[in-house]
């Protein structure tokens, strides 16, 4: 192998190389903008309503937090 | 609109720490994290008084001021739960909570934290409710049951209230009005008594 022969290989070595080390310096144009104060997470849903769940929590504490 | 709050009637709280016990085991609390503590002031001295601590489920949560990644939300009940899915373990709202609630297990070498734990007012978590993932992230939800919080229902001498805060005021006043005097265990005279 000539001295030319071994620089083209190089030269080629470095063209299939350097798209591949500049694709790692993209950056998705695509952000994700959070407003701060505002939960990010999942609903919390419930069975019952809230009128539902009130009415059943006020009779337990009448019954299980009163003096005996 | 019912708002839950804890209350502790330090005049009646013998320090038993069933509280502490029956929230460890209800939730299957990770190791070194107490959702709930009993603490004693002026320990074997003359005035000595114990107070049963936890979250204290803020009208105006200071950990979800700080929280970098938005994890808090407040349920209808006025309960503060997180999203530990969202959690980042970064420690604000251990800073910022006056109560020291929040608290984290630790997750691997070199002390390094996992998500944060706290009281969750027996309500769960954002997960289904009754569901697998909200058992083992957050504990069992006993408010979707239609009871209230085990540390408070376990309490023997009823020193230790939960429930919505209208009624839990009620009780108490009752309790002060019997005794004829509020207990005097803050307020001006204890902050500043030296």
């Amino acid at each position: 192998m000539t001295p030319r022969d071994c620089m083209n290989k190089i030269c080629y070595g470095i063209l299939i190389a350097m798209p591949l080390l500049l694709s790692g310096c993209y950056e998705s144009p695509d952000v994700t903008f959070h407003e701060p104060g505002v939960y990010k997470g999942k609903i919390d849903k419930h069975e019952l309503s809230q009128d539902e769940r009130n009415e059943v929590l006020r009779k337990r504490i009448m019954a299980v937090q009163t003096d005996r | 609109m019912a708002r839950m709050k804890f209350l502790c009637d330090t005049e009646r709280c013998i320090e038993c720490n069933g509280c502490v016990t029956a929230c460890k085991n209800e939730h299957q609390v990770p190791w070194g994290v107490n959702r709930r503590r009993v603490v004693t002031i002026d320990d074997g001295e003359p005035g000595e008084r114990s107070i049963s601590v936890a979250c204290m489920h803020c009208s105006d949560a200071p950990c979800a001021a700080v929280c970098p990644v938005d994890c808090f939300y407040t349920t209808e009940e006025g309960v503060v739960l997180h999203d530990k899915d969202i959690c980042i373990g970064c420690g604000y709202c251990f800073y910022a909570c006056p109560f020291g609630a929040p608290q984290y297990p630790q997750s691997g070498l070199f002390g390094s934290r996992g998500k944060m734990d706290k009281c969750t007012f027996c309500a769960g978590g954002p997960e289904p409710d009754h569901s697998l993932e909200e058992v083992e992230k957050y504990g069992r939800n006993r408010l979707a049951e239609g009871k209230l919080p085990l540390c408070a229902e376990v309490c023997a001498t009823k020193a230790l209230l939960a429930g919505d805060g209208d009624k839990v005021a009620d009780i108490y006043r009752e309790r002060v009005t019997r005794r004829e005097g509020r207990p005097n265990t803050w307020g001006w005279n204890t902050a500043y008594k030296d």
